[in-house]
Protein backbone atom coordinates (compact mmCIF):
# COMPACT_ATOMS: atom_id res chain seq x y z
CA UNK A 1 0.00 0.00 0.00
CA UNK A 2 1.28 3.17 -0.61
CA UNK A 3 0.87 6.90 -1.72
CA UNK A 4 3.02 8.66 -4.12
CA UNK A 5 3.31 12.16 -4.66
CA UNK A 6 5.44 12.40 -7.72
CA UNK A 7 6.51 16.25 -8.39
CA UNK A 8 2.87 17.74 -7.13
CA UNK A 9 2.00 21.73 -7.87
CA UNK A 10 -1.17 23.11 -6.69
CA UNK A 11 -0.81 27.36 -7.51
CA UNK A 12 -2.60 29.25 -5.06
CA UNK A 13 -2.32 33.00 -6.76
CA UNK A 14 1.96 33.00 -7.84
CA UNK A 15 2.13 30.44 -5.20
CA UNK A 16 3.27 26.95 -5.90
CA UNK A 17 2.55 24.50 -3.10
CA UNK A 18 4.91 21.65 -3.72
CA UNK A 19 4.65 17.88 -2.91
CA UNK A 20 6.66 15.61 -3.28
CA UNK A 21 6.99 11.82 -1.61
CA UNK A 22 5.93 8.47 -0.77
CA UNK A 23 3.58 7.82 1.60
CA UNK A 24 3.88 4.09 3.49
CA UNK A 25 1.52 2.32 6.06
CA UNK A 26 1.65 3.86 9.07
CA UNK A 27 1.48 7.99 10.96
CA UNK A 28 2.70 10.53 9.03
CA UNK A 29 3.19 13.57 11.12
CA UNK A 30 3.08 16.83 8.73
CA UNK A 31 3.76 20.51 10.32
CA UNK A 32 4.10 23.49 8.99
CA UNK A 33 3.34 27.44 9.21
CA UNK A 34 -0.30 28.80 8.91
CA UNK A 35 -0.91 28.65 4.85
CA UNK A 36 2.27 26.95 4.45
CA UNK A 37 0.40 23.97 2.48
CA UNK A 38 -0.76 21.23 4.95
CA UNK A 39 -4.90 21.62 4.02
CA UNK A 40 -3.99 21.21 0.43
CA UNK A 41 -1.44 18.53 1.33
CA UNK A 42 -4.50 16.70 2.96
CA UNK A 43 -7.03 17.54 -0.15
CA UNK A 44 -4.29 16.20 -2.46
CA UNK A 45 -4.16 13.28 -0.77
CA UNK A 46 -7.30 12.12 0.07
CA UNK A 47 -8.52 13.16 -3.97
CA UNK A 48 -10.68 16.11 -3.42
CA UNK A 49 -8.10 18.37 -5.40
CA UNK A 50 -6.57 18.30 -8.41
CA UNK A 51 -3.18 19.38 -9.22
CA UNK A 52 -1.76 21.40 -11.93
CA UNK A 53 1.35 19.44 -12.06
CA UNK A 54 2.54 16.14 -11.23
CA UNK A 55 0.86 13.15 -10.13
CA UNK A 56 -0.26 11.48 -7.66
CA UNK A 57 -0.88 7.50 -7.22
CA UNK A 58 -2.38 5.21 -5.51
CA UNK A 59 -1.31 1.59 -5.22
CA UNK A 60 -3.68 -0.71 -2.94
CA UNK A 61 -5.39 2.30 -1.93
CA UNK A 62 -8.97 0.75 -1.67
CA UNK A 63 -10.73 3.60 0.06
CA UNK A 64 -9.78 7.33 1.81
CA UNK A 65 -11.07 9.62 4.34
CA UNK A 66 -10.52 13.21 5.07
CA UNK A 67 -11.33 14.66 8.50
CA UNK A 68 -11.68 18.19 7.92
CA UNK A 69 -10.08 21.09 9.88
CA UNK A 70 -13.35 22.51 10.33
CA UNK A 71 -15.59 20.34 11.48
CA UNK A 72 -18.97 21.95 10.67
CA UNK A 73 -18.14 20.95 6.97
CA UNK A 74 -18.92 17.22 7.74
CA UNK A 75 -22.88 17.84 8.64
CA UNK A 76 -25.27 15.79 6.54
CA UNK A 77 -27.51 14.92 8.96
CA UNK A 78 -30.22 16.29 11.29
CA UNK A 79 -29.49 14.55 14.19
CA UNK A 80 -26.06 13.15 15.68
CA UNK A 81 -27.39 9.71 14.78
CA UNK A 82 -28.09 10.42 11.45
CA UNK A 83 -24.67 12.33 11.04
CA UNK A 84 -22.63 9.01 12.15
CA UNK A 85 -24.73 6.36 10.07
CA UNK A 86 -23.92 8.84 7.23
CA UNK A 87 -20.32 7.73 7.50
CA UNK A 88 -21.38 3.57 6.75
CA UNK A 89 -20.26 2.63 10.69
CA UNK A 90 -22.37 1.76 13.19
CA UNK A 91 -23.46 4.54 15.24
CA UNK A 92 -24.60 2.95 18.51
CA UNK A 93 -21.07 1.72 18.76
CA UNK A 94 -19.75 5.59 17.66
CA UNK A 95 -21.67 7.61 19.94
CA UNK A 96 -20.28 5.25 22.60
CA UNK A 97 -16.89 5.61 21.29
CA UNK A 98 -17.27 9.60 21.26
CA UNK A 99 -18.79 9.59 24.75
CA UNK A 100 -21.89 11.07 22.93
CA UNK A 101 -24.40 8.30 23.52
CA UNK A 102 -26.97 10.45 25.14
CA UNK A 103 -26.91 12.67 22.38
CA UNK A 104 -28.63 10.60 19.36
CA UNK A 105 -31.39 12.74 18.74
CA UNK A 106 -29.90 16.45 19.27
CA UNK A 107 -29.06 18.37 16.32
CA UNK A 108 -25.20 17.76 15.45
CA UNK A 109 -24.50 21.76 15.42
CA UNK A 110 -26.07 21.71 19.49
CA UNK A 111 -23.15 20.00 20.04
CA UNK A 112 -20.02 22.16 21.46
CA UNK A 113 -17.53 22.00 18.99
CA UNK A 114 -15.33 19.72 20.87
CA UNK A 115 -18.13 17.24 21.13
CA UNK A 116 -18.51 18.06 17.22
CA UNK A 117 -14.58 17.16 16.66
CA UNK A 118 -15.27 13.52 19.22
CA UNK A 119 -18.15 12.42 17.14
CA UNK A 120 -16.51 12.92 13.71
CA UNK A 121 -13.00 12.15 14.62
CA UNK A 122 -14.74 8.61 16.22
CA UNK A 123 -16.64 8.21 12.60
CA UNK A 124 -13.26 8.19 10.74
CA UNK A 125 -11.58 6.60 12.85
CA UNK A 126 -14.46 3.21 13.21
CA UNK A 127 -14.07 3.15 9.34
CA UNK A 128 -10.78 1.15 8.32
CA UNK A 129 -10.09 2.83 5.07
CA UNK A 130 -6.88 1.96 3.97
CA UNK A 131 -5.53 5.90 4.51
CA UNK A 132 -6.93 8.17 6.32
CA UNK A 133 -6.26 11.68 6.40
CA UNK A 134 -6.35 14.12 9.43
CA UNK A 135 -6.40 18.00 9.21
CA UNK A 136 -5.98 19.05 12.59
CA UNK A 137 -7.69 16.62 14.76
CA UNK A 138 -6.66 18.15 17.90
CA UNK A 139 -8.14 21.64 16.96
CA UNK A 140 -10.89 22.61 19.40
CA UNK A 141 -10.97 19.40 21.60
CA UNK A 142 -9.93 19.88 25.50
CA UNK A 143 -7.09 18.14 26.70
CA UNK A 144 -8.96 15.06 27.79
CA UNK A 145 -10.29 14.90 24.43
CA UNK A 146 -6.78 15.29 22.91
CA UNK A 147 -5.70 12.69 25.03
CA UNK A 148 -8.79 10.36 23.70
CA UNK A 149 -7.87 11.59 20.03
CA UNK A 150 -3.93 10.82 20.44
CA UNK A 151 -4.93 6.84 22.39
CA UNK A 152 -7.59 6.15 19.22
CA UNK A 153 -5.25 7.42 16.28
CA UNK A 154 -2.24 5.79 17.57
CA UNK A 155 -4.49 1.98 17.58
CA UNK A 156 -4.42 2.80 13.72
CA UNK A 157 -1.03 2.89 13.78
CA UNK A 158 -0.53 -0.32 11.94
CA UNK A 159 -3.44 -0.68 9.84
CA UNK A 160 -2.98 1.56 6.59
CA UNK A 161 -1.79 4.93 5.89
CA UNK A 162 -2.55 8.27 8.46
CA UNK A 163 -1.52 11.25 7.63
CA UNK A 164 -1.73 13.54 10.48
CA UNK A 165 -1.30 17.76 9.88
CA UNK A 166 -1.64 19.51 12.76
CA UNK A 167 0.46 22.18 14.92
CA UNK A 168 -0.37 20.47 17.78
CA UNK A 169 2.50 19.44 20.19
CA UNK A 170 1.97 18.33 23.57
CA UNK A 171 -0.76 15.53 22.64
CA UNK A 172 0.81 12.98 20.13
CA UNK A 173 0.41 9.94 18.76
CA UNK A 174 3.26 7.23 18.43
CA UNK A 175 4.69 8.39 14.57
CA UNK A 176 6.43 6.91 12.19
CA UNK A 177 7.59 9.55 10.07
CA UNK A 178 7.90 13.31 10.05
CA UNK A 179 7.42 15.98 7.44
CA UNK A 180 7.21 19.71 7.29
CA UNK A 181 6.33 22.39 5.01
CA UNK A 182 9.59 24.72 3.95
CA UNK A 183 8.29 27.68 3.08
CA UNK A 184 5.13 25.55 0.70
CA UNK A 185 7.39 22.75 -0.08
CA UNK A 186 6.44 19.53 1.68
CA UNK A 187 10.17 17.73 2.96
CA UNK A 188 10.42 14.30 4.70
CA UNK A 189 12.61 14.52 7.49
CA UNK A 190 12.95 10.80 7.44
CA UNK A 191 11.96 7.80 10.21
CA UNK A 192 11.14 8.72 14.66
CA UNK A 193 13.10 8.75 16.05
CA UNK A 194 15.98 9.73 13.25
CA UNK A 195 13.94 12.22 12.47
CA UNK A 196 13.73 14.17 15.78
CA UNK A 197 17.35 15.91 15.23
CA UNK A 198 16.55 17.53 11.87
CA UNK A 199 12.38 18.54 12.59
CA UNK A 200 12.22 22.28 12.94
CA UNK A 201 8.80 22.77 14.18
CA UNK A 202 9.67 20.10 17.52
CA UNK A 203 8.18 21.18 20.70
CA UNK A 204 10.98 22.98 22.71
CA UNK A 205 11.63 20.25 24.99
CA UNK A 206 12.02 17.33 21.88
CA UNK A 207 14.77 19.99 20.88
CA UNK A 208 16.56 20.25 24.01
CA UNK A 209 16.15 16.42 24.49
CA UNK A 210 18.35 15.63 20.87
CA UNK A 211 20.75 19.06 22.18
CA UNK A 212 21.26 17.12 25.29
CA UNK A 213 21.81 13.99 23.22
CA UNK A 214 19.03 12.32 25.19
CA UNK A 215 15.89 11.95 22.15
CA UNK A 216 13.17 10.61 23.11
CA UNK A 217 11.51 7.18 21.38
CA UNK A 218 8.76 9.26 19.87
CA UNK A 219 6.86 12.21 20.25
CA UNK A 220 4.26 10.79 22.73
CA UNK A 221 4.24 12.31 26.49
CA UNK A 222 5.11 9.19 27.55
CA UNK A 223 8.59 9.20 25.62
CA UNK A 224 9.37 12.50 26.59
CA UNK A 225 8.88 12.08 30.34
CA UNK A 226 11.03 9.20 30.01
CA UNK A 227 13.62 11.02 28.20
CA UNK A 228 13.24 13.82 30.48
CA UNK A 229 13.35 12.20 33.64
CA UNK A 230 16.65 10.00 32.60
CA UNK A 231 18.52 12.82 31.23
CA UNK A 232 21.03 14.75 33.82
CA UNK A 233 19.49 17.95 34.95
CA UNK B 1 -13.41 45.16 34.46
CA UNK B 2 -16.16 43.18 34.00
CA UNK B 3 -18.06 42.48 36.54
CA UNK B 4 -21.24 39.95 36.39
CA UNK B 5 -23.92 39.25 38.78
CA UNK B 6 -26.60 36.40 39.23
CA UNK B 7 -25.64 34.95 35.90
CA UNK B 8 -27.97 32.23 34.43
CA UNK B 9 -28.37 31.98 30.59
CA UNK B 10 -28.35 28.40 29.05
CA UNK B 11 -25.49 26.35 30.89
CA UNK B 12 -24.09 28.99 32.81
CA UNK B 13 -24.36 29.67 36.46
CA UNK B 14 -22.54 32.22 37.88
CA UNK B 15 -23.58 34.10 41.07
CA UNK B 16 -20.57 36.31 40.80
CA UNK B 17 -17.30 37.38 38.59
CA UNK B 18 -14.55 39.94 38.44
CA UNK B 19 -12.51 40.03 35.59
CA UNK B 20 -9.95 42.76 35.96
CA UNK B 21 -8.11 44.60 33.10
CA UNK B 22 -5.61 42.80 31.44
CA UNK B 23 -5.35 39.59 29.49
CA UNK B 24 -7.53 37.14 31.14
CA UNK B 25 -8.28 33.79 29.98
CA UNK B 26 -11.32 31.20 30.00
CA UNK B 27 -10.57 27.61 30.39
CA UNK B 28 -12.13 24.24 30.65
CA UNK B 29 -13.61 21.52 29.34
CA UNK B 30 -15.56 21.28 26.10
CA UNK B 31 -19.07 22.02 27.07
CA UNK B 32 -18.62 24.13 30.12
CA UNK B 33 -19.73 27.11 28.64
CA UNK B 34 -16.64 29.06 27.24
CA UNK B 35 -18.12 30.29 24.39
CA UNK B 36 -21.59 31.06 25.84
CA UNK B 37 -19.55 33.01 28.36
CA UNK B 38 -17.65 34.74 25.63
CA UNK B 39 -20.51 35.30 23.64
CA UNK B 40 -22.39 37.19 26.39
CA UNK B 41 -19.09 39.04 27.39
CA UNK B 42 -19.51 40.63 23.50
CA UNK B 43 -23.38 40.86 23.93
CA UNK B 44 -23.90 38.65 20.96
CA UNK B 45 -26.91 36.92 23.07
CA UNK B 46 -28.77 38.53 26.19
CA UNK B 47 -29.04 36.67 29.16
CA UNK B 48 -31.74 35.21 30.49
CA UNK B 49 -31.06 36.17 34.00
CA UNK B 50 -28.74 38.76 35.59
CA UNK B 51 -26.32 41.11 35.03
CA UNK B 52 -22.91 41.86 32.98
CA UNK B 53 -21.09 45.14 32.75
CA UNK B 54 -17.90 45.89 31.32
CA UNK B 55 -16.50 49.39 32.43
CA UNK B 56 -19.45 50.19 33.99
CA UNK B 57 -21.44 49.83 30.58
CA UNK B 58 -23.65 47.04 28.76
CA UNK B 59 -21.50 44.78 26.22
CA UNK B 60 -23.69 45.94 23.56
CA UNK B 61 -22.72 49.50 24.21
CA UNK B 62 -18.99 48.95 23.73
CA UNK B 63 -16.45 48.74 20.83
CA UNK B 64 -15.88 45.49 20.36
CA UNK B 65 -13.83 42.82 18.36
CA UNK B 66 -14.40 39.44 18.46
CA UNK B 67 -12.51 36.76 16.40
CA UNK B 68 -14.65 33.55 16.25
CA UNK B 69 -12.68 30.36 16.25
CA UNK B 70 -13.90 29.10 12.49
CA UNK B 71 -13.52 33.07 10.70
CA UNK B 72 -14.69 32.12 7.61
CA UNK B 73 -18.51 31.96 9.01
CA UNK B 74 -17.91 35.71 9.49
CA UNK B 75 -16.35 37.14 6.63
CA UNK B 76 -18.50 40.09 4.25
CA UNK B 77 -15.91 40.98 1.75
CA UNK B 78 -14.20 39.45 -0.85
CA UNK B 79 -10.58 41.03 -0.92
CA UNK B 80 -8.10 40.47 3.01
CA UNK B 81 -7.90 44.48 2.83
CA UNK B 82 -11.52 44.84 2.47
CA UNK B 83 -12.34 42.72 5.00
CA UNK B 84 -9.92 44.46 7.73
CA UNK B 85 -10.92 47.58 6.46
CA UNK B 86 -14.60 47.27 7.24
CA UNK B 87 -14.67 48.56 10.27
CA UNK B 88 -13.52 51.64 9.49
CA UNK B 89 -15.56 52.50 6.68
CA UNK B 90 -18.62 51.32 8.81
CA UNK B 91 -17.61 54.18 11.15
CA UNK B 92 -16.71 56.53 7.93
CA UNK B 93 -12.71 57.01 8.46
CA UNK B 94 -10.86 58.35 5.79
CA UNK B 95 -9.97 56.55 2.96
CA UNK B 96 -5.85 57.66 3.65
CA UNK B 97 -5.99 56.69 6.89
CA UNK B 98 -8.00 53.53 6.55
CA UNK B 99 -5.47 52.54 4.04
CA UNK B 100 -2.48 53.18 6.78
CA UNK B 101 -4.08 51.71 9.41
CA UNK B 102 -5.30 47.87 7.27
CA UNK B 103 -1.71 47.95 6.49
CA UNK B 104 -0.17 48.70 9.63
CA UNK B 105 -2.11 45.79 11.99
CA UNK B 106 -1.33 43.33 8.52
CA UNK B 107 1.92 43.84 8.85
CA UNK B 108 1.95 43.52 12.59
CA UNK B 109 0.47 39.77 12.49
CA UNK B 110 2.75 38.98 10.16
CA UNK B 111 0.02 38.95 7.29
CA UNK B 112 0.96 41.76 4.92
CA UNK B 113 1.36 39.58 1.91
CA UNK B 114 -2.20 38.46 1.98
CA UNK B 115 -4.22 41.75 1.66
CA UNK B 116 -4.53 41.28 -2.02
CA UNK B 117 -5.82 37.69 -1.54
CA UNK B 118 -9.24 36.94 -1.38
CA UNK B 119 -10.85 35.75 1.42
CA UNK B 120 -12.21 32.28 0.29
CA UNK B 121 -8.75 30.84 -0.43
CA UNK B 122 -7.33 31.71 3.07
CA UNK B 123 -5.98 28.49 4.85
CA UNK B 124 -7.58 28.04 8.48
CA UNK B 125 -4.51 30.07 10.21
CA UNK B 126 -4.71 32.79 7.75
CA UNK B 127 -8.80 33.11 7.87
CA UNK B 128 -7.76 33.42 11.79
CA UNK B 129 -5.02 36.23 11.49
CA UNK B 130 -7.61 38.38 9.14
CA UNK B 131 -10.28 37.89 11.18
CA UNK B 132 -8.07 39.45 14.12
CA UNK B 133 -6.80 41.70 12.28
CA UNK B 134 -10.52 43.12 11.34
CA UNK B 135 -11.23 42.94 15.52
CA UNK B 136 -7.76 44.74 16.31
CA UNK B 137 -8.25 47.42 13.36
CA UNK B 138 -10.96 49.78 15.33
CA UNK B 139 -9.03 50.51 18.84
CA UNK B 140 -11.48 48.40 20.66
CA UNK B 141 -12.16 47.88 24.25
CA UNK B 142 -12.85 45.08 24.46
CA UNK B 143 -11.35 42.08 22.47
CA UNK B 144 -13.27 38.94 22.43
CA UNK B 145 -11.22 35.30 21.03
CA UNK B 146 -12.43 32.03 21.25
CA UNK B 147 -9.94 29.19 20.65
CA UNK B 148 -8.57 31.27 17.15
CA UNK B 149 -4.99 29.83 18.37
CA UNK B 150 -6.20 26.27 17.45
CA UNK B 151 -4.98 26.89 14.33
CA UNK B 152 -2.28 28.44 14.55
CA UNK B 153 1.58 26.99 14.73
CA UNK B 154 3.50 27.47 18.29
CA UNK B 155 5.00 30.45 16.63
CA UNK B 156 2.50 32.56 15.50
CA UNK B 157 0.92 31.79 18.32
CA UNK B 158 3.51 33.27 20.55
CA UNK B 159 3.58 36.49 17.54
CA UNK B 160 -0.01 36.88 17.43
CA UNK B 161 -0.22 36.86 21.35
CA UNK B 162 2.81 39.52 21.81
CA UNK B 163 0.86 41.67 18.87
CA UNK B 164 -2.54 41.03 21.03
CA UNK B 165 -0.94 42.08 24.58
CA UNK B 166 0.63 45.02 23.12
CA UNK B 167 -2.23 46.61 21.01
CA UNK B 168 -3.51 48.46 23.78
CA UNK B 169 -6.79 47.15 24.20
CA UNK B 170 -8.24 47.87 28.03
CA UNK B 171 -9.65 44.04 28.22
CA UNK B 172 -8.78 41.05 26.25
CA UNK B 173 -10.70 37.72 27.09
CA UNK B 174 -9.59 34.50 25.10
CA UNK B 175 -10.75 31.34 25.15
CA UNK B 176 -8.02 28.41 24.92
CA UNK B 177 -6.88 24.81 25.13
CA UNK B 178 -3.68 25.55 25.49
CA UNK B 179 -2.24 25.84 29.28
CA UNK B 180 0.58 27.20 28.71
CA UNK B 181 -0.96 30.30 27.03
CA UNK B 182 -3.32 30.40 30.46
CA UNK B 183 -0.61 30.15 32.82
CA UNK B 184 0.79 33.48 30.96
CA UNK B 185 -2.98 35.71 31.71
CA UNK B 186 -2.76 37.76 34.30
CA UNK B 187 -6.74 36.07 35.12
CA UNK B 188 -7.41 32.60 34.73
CA UNK B 189 -10.95 31.30 34.99
CA UNK B 190 -11.69 27.56 34.65
CA UNK B 191 -15.43 26.76 33.73
CA UNK B 192 -16.56 23.33 34.45
CA UNK B 193 -20.59 22.23 34.22
CA UNK B 194 -21.08 26.25 33.45
CA UNK B 195 -20.07 27.07 36.52
CA UNK B 196 -16.71 28.47 38.20
CA UNK B 197 -14.85 26.15 39.35
CA UNK B 198 -11.55 28.12 39.72
CA UNK B 199 -10.74 32.30 39.60
CA UNK B 200 -7.35 34.01 39.98
CA UNK B 201 -3.64 34.28 38.81
CA UNK B 202 -2.76 31.17 36.90
CA UNK B 203 -0.18 30.06 39.43
CA UNK B 204 -3.44 29.66 42.06
CA UNK B 205 -5.30 28.15 39.82
CA UNK B 206 -2.78 25.63 38.38
CA UNK B 207 -1.76 24.25 42.19
CA UNK B 208 -5.72 23.42 42.23
CA UNK B 209 -5.23 21.19 38.74
CA UNK B 210 -1.83 19.96 39.46
CA UNK B 211 -2.01 16.33 38.06
CA UNK B 212 -4.32 17.03 35.80
CA UNK B 213 -4.28 17.10 32.00
CA UNK B 214 -4.93 20.98 32.81
CA UNK B 215 -1.72 21.66 34.18
CA UNK B 216 0.48 23.54 31.53
CA UNK B 217 2.78 21.21 29.72
CA UNK B 218 5.74 23.36 30.14
CA UNK B 219 5.35 23.46 34.12
CA UNK B 220 5.15 20.02 33.79
CA UNK B 221 8.76 19.55 32.29
CA UNK B 222 9.69 21.65 34.22
CA UNK B 223 8.96 19.48 36.97
CA UNK B 224 10.70 16.67 35.16
CA UNK B 225 14.13 18.26 34.24
CA UNK B 226 14.81 21.86 35.72
CA UNK B 227 17.20 22.21 32.71
CA UNK B 228 14.73 21.65 29.66
CA UNK B 229 12.25 24.40 30.16
CA UNK B 230 13.02 28.36 29.47
CA UNK B 231 15.96 29.43 26.78
CA UNK B 232 18.18 27.16 25.68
Amino acid sequence: MELILDRVCVKRGSTCIRLSGNFHPGVHLVNGSVGSGKSTLALVAAGLLTPSEGSVTRTGIGSAMLLFQFPEWHITGRTVEEEASSFFVPSKKVLVRAGLSGRCDDDPFTLSRGELKRLLLACVLERQDDLLVLDEPFGALDCRGKEWARREIGKRRREGIVILCTHEQHFLPPVDWIWEFSGHTLACRGRVPQALASWTNAPDVVRKLVEKGSPPRNVTPEDIREAACRTPA
Amino acid sequence: MIRIEGLRHRILDIPALSIPPGFSVIAGPSGSGKTTLLRLLAGLEEPREGIIHSCGRDPSRLDRGYVHEFPGRNGLFTLVSQEIASPLWFRHVPCDEVERRVRDVARSLGIGDLLSREVSTLSGGEQVLCALATALVPGPELLLLDEFDSHLDARTTALVGDRVRSAGVPVTVMCTQDMDIAATADTLVFLEGGRVKHAGVPSAVFSDLGGSCWYPPSWRCKEWNSSLTGSA
